[in-house]
Parts: structure tokens; sequence; C-alpha cells
């Protein structure tokens, strides 16, 4: 080594090692070459420039001083957490879908979830499900809303001296609830319908520990009778499989099977098999006739109605069955006499039936025993058993007996229950005697709730153990025996809950070998299918496809000729004022109330949201107005008094409500339940009654409703006219006319008292028409469409049909034979396209932002008028007016013959929507989303709670819901349906990643993918194969308001009836 | 313009036997008196409107157009129809100062001026509504084709409400310019009288006018030139307006006759509006002599014709609706009529048709009571027939399932009031600062040719010169003082 002090001993390379004299005269220099600027100006350029340690240190002061003055600025702070170690399976901007079941106590649908970053935002049917096969409903939709629902208990609760809720701990609770119970405590679980194998298991182990306990089911709309009737006609308590799509004549009655009636997607899809016309020169459907007393939706969808008043369902029932009895050779009942004007109607509605042997169906919703029995009977000697009617595969969906529940009160009152497990149910609430109920439960020591929501029964209680909700969850469901479907979580439990299925394994105790598992309740289910599925392979295969179907054993039932013994359950026919309370597409009997999307859904039938309007018989008097009990109009105010109980309830005017009945929806006016659900509507489960059976009857005689009482502050009914074409009696001249000038004319001048004839009926809006007279009707209306088209044909501009023929050219066709107007297509579009809640005040001054809706015209007789739905969004014109008259071109024509929204462009002069004939375009009238900058009028959009302060789903556990792909649009905009236009684009992407061409396939709208009956087809007119193409070839087929020349993208098949002479009355 | 040769058998347009000094204190002095009770109350009412309504406007942009009850199917309401009926209302003014100029009608003198404050105020009003009518106003001007970096990102000129951007923006300009042009010798006659500060004020006002026989010339050239370019506009933007509803596909808007139709609606409206305002100022201000009856009966008589026009096009509407045989249209037209705004319809009717045909009678055409009931009816009617073209055929198109009905929220009530109050207040300052009668006009129809009065002035003076009552004038020195002096 050399002398370490020696300056020549510290070198700088090999340069300065070599002591290379130009190097050292470098280095010595104070500014070896000069400043970058004399470098520059020397004509150097910037690339080659060096940069001397002087510059250095300036640019490195300058760079650190402005970086400082820039970082002391208040940055926005974005949170945003990276993945450390991505996830195989979770790719930014990609979907995933899971297999689950959808499950509320008997309600049941299969479903795919569909997950953005591990958030769960959306739901779609499941084709591969032989039950709801690819459909699903309203409820079914709205469910991903829940998952999010500020609302939901977020941790067990133990209640304390004061009777206070306070936050405790999972080990607290489970120590409470084990030492509590003791292996001799008598326990009550009351829970609704089960569907789950593996819980009935866990529910089996539960009574084996504690021997004394006792499980009551009962369902929110009781279907009591239908197993009590099947018990004693067939020996096996249970609902029959009804086979729809078998039957070629129906008949139902106060059986809301489309709609709410135990299983209605199933009942749907399968229904509308028959419904559907495929050849039109060979036109065939089913015959539905619906006996009913108020309008349902199956009955808005009927062929033939028959009005009959609730009480006299078995008086109908009875006369239909001395009918084909007589027919068939057998002797008949002595049953209630039926009122003569319907005799004729029912002896033809038993010929009807009687056609068609073993391909008719007879299904009935009351919840009477005799009726039950009644229809068990009939179906029987039409031979339906077997073909229509399944007694082997039959359906789990409905298991409960109410009268239970009320020999459960009594023996709390009598202290003969030491803990009570609430288990997902409310009976407080949806039982009439609720109340009796929740005083029994403070004759009982420990109330335990496993509700993942507060309710009315939950406060009561004293422990509550809060439940995942079901995208959070294991489990399985069998709805139909042979039929499992499974439920896997899709998203990590978001609160500190726990499942209830785990929460009695716990209670049990003795397990603790599967509690150090990782998720027990998983290893659980496991062990529940091990012996059916033998390998890993299998079990994820059945997690993928989530259903899986066996052939079960024998059910062992079989037809025992035992209605003699329960005719004299038959009920006579009341006189007097008679109401039904029925349950609604959206609301059950609550289960669904605190669901933003489901409240702001107006209803079918009456096209009303946010609570339950009592509906009135319309009459037609004979001049120009249609009217109501007591001259009530639309949204005023009457008491209704039933069993001596008056509630004040807004009304509305029902077409096709039976004379001197009433309806009133189940489902409203919750107590205890989050915001969306609080006071909204009336309760009307305590004016119920039950019968000597025990079973809940939803109808009451001896109703009166009062004259007006006031007027309801936000009347929310999205439709203010009803009818389009109805027809009646002229008072004057007897002669058949139009009576549509009720709601038309305001103003009656001698001459023109009648208003103009044909101003509603002659439309080009709904084209509908009778089987019988389809040929007719064909030649009509292909000779209008092509009047107008050769009008149009000589239009002078280009049009862009040179554009099109490019590549893909988009539309859809609806049918509307096949649509139910059940809804779901309505929240699934709210769901999938972040269409925001708008809330009660809003809804009622129009300002709804749905993008899809369902208009609901009645047609035909005033008095029982057929129905038709519309579903309406935007048509996509290729001529369309909105687009010319924006004066940014925010809105304007995509090369694909979309018409797209540029929202950031959008002034907001609403000019489009003044434009559209379709009224399909939505404005932002508020900030309905936060999206604003000024929080000023949050507070102003009239949501229950003002204390919240924001919108509904806008708060941010809510916004977990929205979809990635699709804007949040701020105040002040215009927005309207797309056609899922991010749907396209995923459709797009994903033909192009596979190489091949795009089929039809590949782009399902939101609207398409939820209905249960298949009524939308999306597709590319450019696509000669496709399935659009296949449905454009009916000539059933019409453009809205194609004589406008908005060339729209939407067709629609018109509606057909097969209605039968003489059934109506 | 110049004094032409006007018929003897007419009677004069200034009354009372005025000389050109006489004119000059009649028309100067009341920017010159300390304000009248009158004058302050109004003004208070008129600023207090004012005020409600720019507060509303503060809520409708802060809260939202969700303040108005505007629905999603009455897009439009009290917003457009009040943006159409101030249009409207301005249009007198320019077919007063513009059309009659051109045609010589030289009783325009007597109220030009007041028309054209009146046409400035009224669009200053109008412009207001489709500004704060949208959703989003602070991005407003995407309106405007400007070069910009979204790229081809340009303003749709498919669209007629760009062409009212451009139709109004164009029409208040020229209107403005006019209104100035024909003020600048009076101001310069205002200046003279004045001192202190209010003259140097009124010398920047009048830019220095001296008077001199170039500044006359150039004075009337361009008012020339101007009032050929103010004449198209009259028919222009009103039927550019017209079109906001005519070029779209909605029964009831889709109308082929709405131009002209709009057109004399709005020269209709324009004169009621005048002669409202003209019979309270010349009352208010002492301009009996100035604005006469005979004025007030040629505006009747065009009222009368503009109304009667205005009838005819209802009734073809009626007919066309009929003959059609389209059902839409007949509809929109039955609807119209019986449906649920029958009350605007029959306001309409009645105020705009049958209530001006009492014209025909020459004595209540001289009835200044009579004549200022009309003009306010007049005024009613035509916002009728605005709300009725919008609101009710909105709230009945094509899908009876979104068949809506409407009533204005206090937020846009407020809005029109507070237009209200911007107007009075405009015009009540505009009274305190300029002649309300164009004086360099008025002294040019005072005599028919040289020193020659007209008929009854002419023979009253004689008269009193023989008495020798009166000193004989020497005309045109007082007159003329401002342009001499200098």
């Amino acid at each position: 080594m050399k002398d370490q002090s020696s300056y020549s001993d510290i070198w700088i390379g090999s340069d300065d090692l070599g002591r290379d004299e130009k190097f050292i005269d470098q280095a010595t220099q104070e500014m070896p070459d000069g400043s970058v600027a004399s470098m520059l100006a020397q004509g150097a350029s910037f690339a080659s420039a060096q940069t001397g340690r002087r510059d250095f240190l300036k640019y490195l002061g300058f760079s650190i001083s402005a970086a400082t003055i820039a970082a002391s600025c208040e940055i926005p702070i974005k949170r945003a957490i990276p993945f450390v170690t991505k996830p195989d399976d979770l790719v930014p901007g990609i979907a995933n879908y899971y297999a689950t079941s959808y499950v509320v106590g008997g309600d049941y649908c299969s479903v795919l979830v569909k997950t953005r970053e591990g958030r769960p935002i959306k739901v779609e049917g499941n084709p591969l499900s032989t039950i709801s096969a690819g459909g699903t409903s309203a409820r079914a939709q709205a469910a991903v809303l829940s998952l999010y629902d500020i609302h939901r208990l977020r941790a067990p609760q133990i209640k304390n001296a004061e009777g206070k809720f306070e936050t405790a701990t999972w080990a607290q609770v489970d120590e409470l609830v084990s030492t509590t119970l003791k292996p001799e405590s008598r326990i009550a679980i009351v829970a609704n319908s089960i569907l789950s194998p593996t819980e009935k298991n866990v529910l089996k182990e539960f009574q084996a520990k504690y021997p004394n306990s006792k499980l009551t089911f009962y369902d929110p709309v009781s279907s009591a009778a239908i197993l009590k009737a099947h018990e004693a006609m067939y020996g096996v308590a249970m609902v029959p499989g009804y086979h729809f799509e078998k039957a070629k004549v129906i008949v139902s009655v106060q059986a809301d099977f489309l709609g709410t009636w135990i299983s209605p997607v199933q009942y749907a899809h399968a229904y509308s098999k028959n419904r559907k016309i495929k050849d039109a020169t060979n036109a065939k459907m089913s015959r539905h006739i619906q006996i009913e007393s108020y309008m349902s939706l199956t009955g808005t969808n009927a062929d033939n109605r028959i009005r009959i008043k609730p009480s006299e369902s078995s008086a109908v029932l009875g006369r239909l069955y001395d009918k084909i009895a007589s027919s068939k050779g057998e002797s008949s009942i002595n049953g209630p006499s039926l009122n003569s004007s319907l005799s004729a109607a029912i002896d033809k509605t038993a010929d009807e039936l009687l056609k068609l042997p073993g391909e008719s169906l007879l299904v009935c919703g009351t919840n009477n025993i005799g009726d039950q029995a009644l229809v068990c009977a009939i179906n029987h000697l039409l031979g339906n058993e077997g073909s229509t009617v399944d007694i082997q595969q039959y359906s789990y969906q409905r298991q409960g007996d109410e009268s239970k529940v009320n020999a459960l009160v009594t023996s709390m009152n009598g202290g003969e229950v030491d803990a009570l497990i609430i288990y997902g149910s409310n009976p407080v609430y949806e039982l009439p005697f609720g109340a009796a109920f929740g005083e029994a439960m403070s004759k009982v020591a420990l109330c335990i709730s496993t509700n993942d929501s507060p309710d009315e029964s939950t406060a009561l209680c004293k422990v509550l153990a809060p439940d995942h909700h079901f995208l959070e969850s294991w489990g399985d469901a069998e709805p139909v025996r042979g039929h499992v479907s499974m439920i896997q979580p899709t998203i990590a439990p978001l609160f500190d809950t726990r499942q209830r299925g785990l929460s009695l394994l716990k209670w049990i105790g003795g397990k603790d070998l599967l509690f150090t598992a990782e998720q027990p309740y998983y290893e659980y289910l496991k062990t529940t299918w091990a012996s059916n599925v033998s390998s890993v392979s299998s079990w994820n295969e059945l997690l993928h496809d989530g259903v899986f179907t066996y052939s079960p054993v024998s059910s062992g039932a079989s037809y025992k000729n035992n209605l003699s013994t329960l005719t004299s359950k038959l009920i006579q026919p009341g006189t007097g004022s008679e109401i039904t309370f029925m349950e609604t597409v959206t609301m059950g009997n609550g289960q669904h109330s605190n669901n933003p999307w489901l409240q702001e859904m107006p209803d079918p039938v009456t096209r009303c949201g946010w609570g339950n309007y009592l509906a009135l018989p319309v009459a037609f008097d004979g001049t120009r107005k249609f009217i109501a009990h007591e001259n009530l109009e639309n949204g005023e105010l009457a008491d209704v008094v039933v069993n001596e109980q008056t509630l004040r309830v807004p009304v509305i005017k029902q077409f096709g409500q039976t004379p001197d009945t009433f309806a009133l929806a189940l489902g409203y006016g919750r107590t205890a339940t989050g915001r969306a659900g609080l006071g909204v509507g009336v309760n009307v489960n305590p004016l119920l009654k039950t019968d000597s059976d025990g079973l809940i009857q939803y109808y009451a005689s001896g109703v009166t409703v009062s004259d007006k009482k006031g007027k309801e502050d936000y009347y929310s009914c999205v439709q203010y006219h009803h009818t389009m074409g109805v027809t009646g009696e002229d008072s004057e001249t007897k002669q058949t006319i139009n009576a549509d000038e009720a709601a038309t004319v305001y103003m009656s001048y001698g001459l023109v008292r009648q208003g103009f004839q044909g101003s509603i009926v002659n439309r080009t809006i709904i084209r509908k028409s009778h089987l019988e007279n389809i040929d007719d009707f064909i030649h009509d209306l292909q000779e209008e469409r092509h009047e107008h088209q050769e009008l149009n044909k000589k239009q002078v501009y280009p049009g862009h049909d040179a554009t099109y023929a490019r590549g893909h050219h988009w539309g859809m066709h609806v049918d509307l034979n096949s649509c139910i107007g059940c809804g779901a297509c309505t929240v699934a579009c709210m769901a999938e396209n972040n269409v925001p809640v708008v809330g009660k005040r809003e809804m009622s001054r129009h300002h709804e932002m749905a993008w899809l809706r369902i208009d609901r015209y009645y047609y035909g007789d005033v008095d029982n008028p057929s129905a038709v739905y519309q579903p309406l969004m935007c048509q996509h014109c290729n001529n369309a007016p909105c687009e010319n008259v924006c004066p940014v071109n925010a809105t304007n024509h995509s090369s694909e013959g979309l018409n797209q929204m540029a929202y950031n462009r959008c002034v907001g002069t609403r000019y489009c929507a003044n434009n559209c004939p379709y009224k399909v375009r939505r404005f932002n009238w508020l900030d309905y989303t936060t999206a604003d900058l000024w929080p000023i009028n949050e507070p102003d959009l009239g949501m229950k709670s003002e204390k919240d302060g924001i919108p509904y789903g806008a708060d941010n556990l809510t916004r977990m819901v929205l979809n990635p792909d699709v804007t949040v649009r701020s105040r002040g905009v215009i927005e309207k349906c797309s056609f899922c236009v991010q749907r396209i684009q995923e459709g797009k992407l994903r033909a192009k990643t596979e190489d091949r061409l795009l089929r039809d396939a590949d782009v399902k709208t939101a609207c398409q993918s939820a209905c249960p009956t298949g009524a939308i087809t999306f597709g590319d007119f450019n696509n000669e194969t496709g399935d659009l193409n296949e449905k454009l070839k009916s000539p059933l087929n019409y453009i809205v308001l194609e004589e406008v020349n908005t060339r729209s993208a939407v067709n629609y098949q018109a509606r057909i009836i097969n209605k039968a002479e003489g059934v109506d009355a | 313009m110049g004094s032409g040769p006007t018929s003897p058998i007419r009677e004069p347009l200034v009354q009372g036997h005025k000389t050109y000094h006489q004119i000059t204190e009649d028309l100067c002095s009341p920017t010159e008196r300390a304000p009248s009770r009158a004058w302050t109350m109004a003004f208070i009412v008129a600023l207090s409107a004012l005020t409600f309504g720019v507060i509303c406007i503060l809520i409708t942009i802060w809260v939202g157009i969700g303040t108005w009850r505007l629905n999603r199917t009455i897009g439009w309401g009290w917003d457009i129809t009040n943006f159409v009926w101030w249009i409207g209302i301005g249009h007198a003014g320019t077919l007063i100062s513009a059309i009659l100029l051109l045609f010589r009608q030289k009783w325009r003198t007597g109220v030009n001026r007041a028309a054209e404050a009146m046409t400035i105020f009224a669009v200053i009003c109008a412009a207001l509504f489709p500004m704060i009518h949208v959703g989003r106003i602070w991005v407003t001007f995407f309106f405007f084709p400007y070069p910009n970096t979204r790229g081809p990102v340009w303003p749709n000129f498919n669209s007629p409400l760009l062409w009212d951007l451009f139709a109004i923006s164009t029409y208040f300009t020229v209107s403005l310019l006019f209104w100035y042009t024909g003020l600048v010798p009076d101001f310069a006659t205002v200046r003279d009288r004045a001192k202190g500060l209010r003259k140097k004020l009124y010398n920047v006002l009048s830019f220095g006018w001296t008077g001199a026989a170039k500044h006359w010339q150039r004075h009337e050239a361009l008012s020339l030139v101007l009032a050929g370019i103010a004449t198209p506009l009259v028919l222009s933007v009103h039927t550019i307006v017209s079109f906001d509803f005519a070029t779209s596909v909605i029964p009831g808007w889709h109308t082929t006759i709405f131009p002209p139709y709009f057109v004399a609606g709005a020269i209709f409206s324009g004169f009621a509006m005048v002669l409202t305002l003209m019979i309270i100022t010349r009352k208010v201000l002492n301009l009996q002599e100035y604005i006469t009856i005979g004025h007030i009966e040629s505006m009747n008589k065009i009222i009368l014709v503009t109304g009667t026009i205005v009838g005819v096009a209802y009734l073809t509407e009626l007919f066309i609706a009929w003959y059609s045989g389209y059902v839409y249209e007949q509809f929109a037209f039955f609807n119209r009529a019986l449906g649920p705004y029958w009350w605007a319809y029959f306001g309409m009717m009645t105020c705009n048709v049958l209530s001006p045909q009492i014209f025909w009678s020459k004595k209540i055409r001289r009835n200044v009571t009579m004549t200022f009931l009309m003009s306010i009816f007049v005024n009613i009617g035509m916002w009728f027939e605005r709300f009725v073209i919008i609101a009710t055929t909105l709230a009945r198109d094509y899908l009876p399932s979104s068949w809506s009905f409407y009533v204005p929220s206090i937020v846009e009530v407020g809005i029109f009031i507070g237009t209200l109050g911007i107007f009075f207040t405009f015009y009540l300052i505009f009274v305190r600062i300029a002649p309300v009668v164009a004086i360099a006009e008025i002294k040019h129809i005072l005599k028919s040719s040289g020193d020659q009065y007209v008929k009854s002035n002419a023979t009253t003076t004689y008269q009193q010169v023989e008495s020798g009552n009166m000193e004989f004038e020497i005309s045109g020195h007082d007159a003329h003082a401002s342009h001499d002096q200098h």
C-alpha cells in the first residue's frame, strides 16, 4: 500500500491514476465546461449538454425548493390500497362472477353475482338453474343493495339493564347464551321456511343437544292451507311442483303466481313458454283465466278475468268442482252457493279446463284448507297429477304454519318457554298477532335474534347475534326436491357478524375442532355434502355451477279421497264490502321494505312507489268520468275501517277491482327498520284475522271506507293516465264508446262533451290483437307499417346506414306477449347503471330517474279491462329528435347506432327531453348522487330522515354497490338508457381477445339478462344469424311511433291475447 | 328623419303649439328635476321585485333546477314562457324604430325612444332565461363556437337553441346601437343645459357632439344603415325563437305556421307593452302633447291588426289539426282547448283575439283608460299563448303513460317577478337619465316645411299673433341652440 497521507493516494479513476494531463487540467478548473447556457449559446443541443457542478447545484437547489413549495400545498388524499400480493383471480377492471343463491325465507332464485375488485355489484340469473332458469325477480336484483345497507347490524349486541343495546363481542354473546341455556331448557326457535339442508342438520343437532327445544316455521305470507290440504289429500304436507309450461289452460283463483305466489320467477319462466307467439302463421298459446278480487300482476296478464269477492273463492271452487265432477261421473259436494252472475262464467271456465285434461292447471292462493282441498281434487279429476302438478318433486319453498306460532304465544305467556331464538324472521311485524307475540316475548327470560338488520322483533330481544348477508355466507338450498343450489360468499363479511347456523353450532358446543378452521361453517357445509361430492374437483364444479339435481326417493304422496272431510271448511260468500290484503312484487310482507331500489320501483299494477295505496274499484258514469267510491280521487286520503281498526290511507282508482271490494298491500308501515322503510305506508298486518284452523285470512269483510279526509303530501305515482282505449256504455245512447275522455277532457261543451273519440285508441304505441283475429291483424299492421315506411323513405337526409354497414348496428326486440311486467329489468337497470334513488317527494314531482320503465295500459271493457305492459327504454333512434336539438352536441350518434350521452358536455337545456317522443330522458334535477361541488341541496331531497342529510345511496358504504364502468352523473345533466354500452364494450373486447366475430350472446343488456321470461332480446342488426334477427322475422313486430320517422332501433312484438268468449265476469 | 310634407288633413303630431324651446324644456326637465314621489315609490317597488328575482335566481343556481316544479315530461315551463314573452315584447321597439322609419311613419317619433329602450330592457330580461334555465350554468360557454382544446368539439349548428344565441345577441347589439345613436344629440342637449359633474358625464355620453352639419349627416346616415339592418331582425328574431318549437317533433310544436304567427304575436305584445308604458309615462311626465291621442289610436290600430292575425293563426292551427287527419296533432289541439290547461287556452283566446276587436270602434281606440286596460289584457293573453304552447303541449304528448301536470314553484314565479323588476328598474332609471321622447326627432316633425306649423298649431299661432298676445318667435334659434353654440 502507498502512503495514506499523500494526495496522490486518492484517485478518481484510471485517468487520475495515470496522471493524465488533460484530466488534471479539467479537474482543477473551477468551471470545467462552462454553464449549460453558454454551451447552448455555442450551438450545442440540449441533449448533448453536460451539467456542470454549479449548474447541478443550482438545479438541485431549485428543484428542492420548488418541490418544497409544491409539497406544502394541500394535496387531496386519495385512499387507494394497492395489493402487496395480488390475488390470482382478481384483475382490476375485470369482473368475476360467482354462482350463489338468493334465499330470503322461502323466496329463492339461483344467481350469478358479479364482483368487481372484490365488491359484489350486480346480481344476474343463473341460466344453469332448472328452477329459476336464468331469470331473476326485482327482489333478487335488489338484494345486492341490502348487502351495503348502512342500517345493518354491525356487531353483536346485548341489551343492558336500562334496556339499551350495547355492542358486545362474540365471546360475550356466546358466554351469555351458553351459560343461560341448559340442556333441559325449553327453547323456541321461530323461523321462516328454511330451504337449506345443511341448516336443517344444524337445527337437528341443536334439538339433539336441547331436546326440549321446538322449531316453529311460518311464512311472511302464508301458504299453510296448501300444506295442510295436501297432507290430508296426499299424505304429505307439501306445495306440489306446478308445471305451467305443460299447461295449456291455466286457471288461478286468487293466486298471483307471476308476481308473488310461492316461486314467481320459476312460474313466470314456465308460463311464458306457452305465451310466446313463435310462429305467427300458426299461432298457438295457452289460455289463462284469472279469478280474483283485486288486479294482481297475474291478473293483468290473464286472457280472461272473473272478478269475485274474496269470500267467494270457496263457492267458485265448489261450483268448479261440481261441474267437473259431474262430467267425470263423480258426486258433487254440498258447497257454498255461488252468486248467479258468476255461475255462468265459472261453468264456462270448467268447460275450458275439461277441454284439455292433463294439460290444464288450477292453482289457488287462498289460505283456506277447504279451498285447497278442492284444488287438489279438481286437478286430480282433470288428470293433471303427474303432468302439470308434480307430487314427487314438490317444493319446499313454503313450510310455515302460523297456527303453531299462535300456539307458541300461548306457551310463552304460560311461562313454558325459557329462551326464544328469532331465527331470520320477524313475527312481531309479519303476523296479525304480532303485538301479542311481542308482549309474550317479555315473559321469556332470554330472547335472541339472529336477524341481520334491526326490525320490530329484534328490538325486543336481549341478545343480537347478527347473521351474515347471504352474499357473505356459505350455504345451500333445496327449493324443490332434487334441485340443490349452493350459496358461496362473494365478499368477506363487511361487519363483525356471524352466520346464524354457526351461532347455533357454537351454542351447541362440543365442536371445538370445527372452530379451529378458518371458515368453520364452510367446513360444516362440506361435510354435509361429503357423501354426495366425491372429489375436490366435483366440489369446485358444484360451486362453479351453483346448482345440481339428483333423483330423490319417492315422496310417498298418493291421492286419498278425503275431500268430504274438508268441505266443511269451505266458507260462505259474505255480504257487504270486503278488502283483500295482498303482497306486492317489491315489498313481500315487509322483508324488503328497507331497500330503496324496491321502494322506488313503482308497483307494476298501480304504478305507485314508496307506500301502499288502497285500491278502489272504478265505474264508468256513461258520460265522461271514472268514478270511484265516495268520488275519491287518486292520492286522496280516506279512512278505512277493518275489524274495528281504522287506518288513514291514500287511495288509487284501480281498474279491474271487483265492485264493492278494496285492496291494500302488505309490507308497509314498518316501525323498526332502516331509513328507507321506516314509516313508509301503513301496516295492515294487525287487521288480519285467523280462521278456525289458525290460518291467516288475507281478506276481511264488513269494511267501510270513508270519504275524502285530505290529500297525501306526496302522491308518488309515476303514471297519471292509465288507459288506452277502454270502452264503456254511453248512458244515453247505450252504445259502446271510448271511455277515455274521462282522463282527457276537463271541460265539456255540448257538442264535444264526448271528447275526441279515438284520441287515445288510435295511437301506434300499443298494438294488440286477439289470437283468433291474428291474420287480419297482421295484414292491417303490415299495411299500416308499409304506408309509414313509404312516407319515411321520402326523407332527404342521408341517414347513418352507410356507417352502420361497416360494423355493428345495435338493436333490441321486446316481446309484449312475454313481458309480464314484473319489474326485474327496471331494478337491474338501476343496479347496472348507477341510477340514483330520489325518494318519495321527488317521485311525487315526477323526478324519478329510471332509465327503463314499464308502462302499463288498460284496454277493453272499462269494468274488467285487459292490460298490457310495455317496457320503455331509450329507443336509440337513427333519426334521433334529441340529437339535432342539443346546442352543444352532448347527445350524439355512434357509428354503431347508439344514441350516446356525453355527460361532461351536457349543459342541461332539457330540449332533448322535451323533444323525445318516448319521454325516456331523465334530468338530474337535484344532486341525487352528491357528485356535486355544493352539498347545499342534499337535505332538500325530502328524504325520510333529514338528519341523515344525504340522499339514498350517497354514503360511502352504499357507494360500494356502484358499477365502476358507469359514470355517476352530477346534477344538471340529462341521462338515459345507453343500451348498456359498457356491456357492449366488454363483449367486443371478449370477442377480440378470443379472435372471433362477435355473437349476439356476447352482449346481454342488464334488462335482458334479468328478465325471467326472455321478453327482451338485444343484438346486432348486421348479424344475420343472431338472436335479434331471428326475433325480427315475426310479422307481429312494430315500431312505436313509426310514422314520426325517428327510426327507432327497438322493435316491439304485438300483444296477443287468447280470450275465451263469455268467461269474463 | 327628414320633415317631409304632411297631409293637411292629418292632425298635428305635436299639440299645444310648442316652440322648439318649449320642446327642449318639456323633454329635458324630467332629467333635471328631483324625482317625484310617484317615481320614488315606483322605483322602490321595482327594485324590491328585482332583488326578489335575484334571490330566486341565486337559489336556482345554488340548489338546482329541482327548485322548480318542472318534471321528466314538462322540461320547460315558466322559464321559456317568460323568455319568449319578453323577446316578443321587445319587438315593438325595433318595429317602430326601423320599419316605421323606413315607411316614414312620422308619428313614431313620439314613442320610438321609449319603445327602443323597452326593447333593450326586454331583451335583457329575455336573455336571462336561456342562461339560468340550464342545469349547469357554469358551462354555458359551451354554446359559443370558440377554438378549444377538445379537438373538433363545436356547438351543434343544427340546434335552434344555438340559432337563438346568435339571433338574440345580434338583435341586442343592433337595438342597443340604434337606440344609442338616437340618444347622442339629445344627450348633447341635456349636457348644454347642465352644470358641473352632470355636464361632464353627459359630455361623455354624447361623445362630444357639437351639432355640426357633418355630425348630423353622419348621424342620419348611421340611423338609416342601422334601420336597414334592424328591419330584417324584426322578422328574424322571433322566427328563430319559433324554430325552438317548430323544428321539434312534438305535436303542437311541429308547425310551419309558427314563424309568421310568432312575429305577429310579438309585434302585438310589443305594442301592448309600449302602450302600457307610454300611457303611464305621458301622464306622469306630462307629455300628453307629444304622445297624443293620435299616437295611441295609431298603435291601437296596429294592435287590432296583429291581434286579428294572431286570431287567424289560432284558427288555422285548429283547421290544420283537423284537416291533417293525424291523430296526435288532432289530440294536441283538442287537449289545448279542453284538457287540463283549458283555462290557459281560453285566457289566450279571450285576451288576444276577442278583446282587441273592440278597437274597431274609434271611440274606444281614442279612450286612454280602455286602451290601458286592453294593453294589460294583451300582455296577459300573450303570456298565456306561450304557456299554452309550451307547457300544455308537453303535458300531453305521444305516450299517455308519461303525461304529467305542472304548476310553478315560488322560485319560478319569483324569477318572473324579478324580470319585471329588472325591466321597470331599468326603465325608471332611463326616464331619469334620458329624454323619453326623442327631442331632435320631434323637432323635425314640428313644422311641415320652413316655419310652417302644422294645422291646428298653425291656426293658433296666427290667432295669437293677430291678437298681439304672443311674441313672434324666430324659429330654429333655440331649438338648435345646442347645435350652434359650440
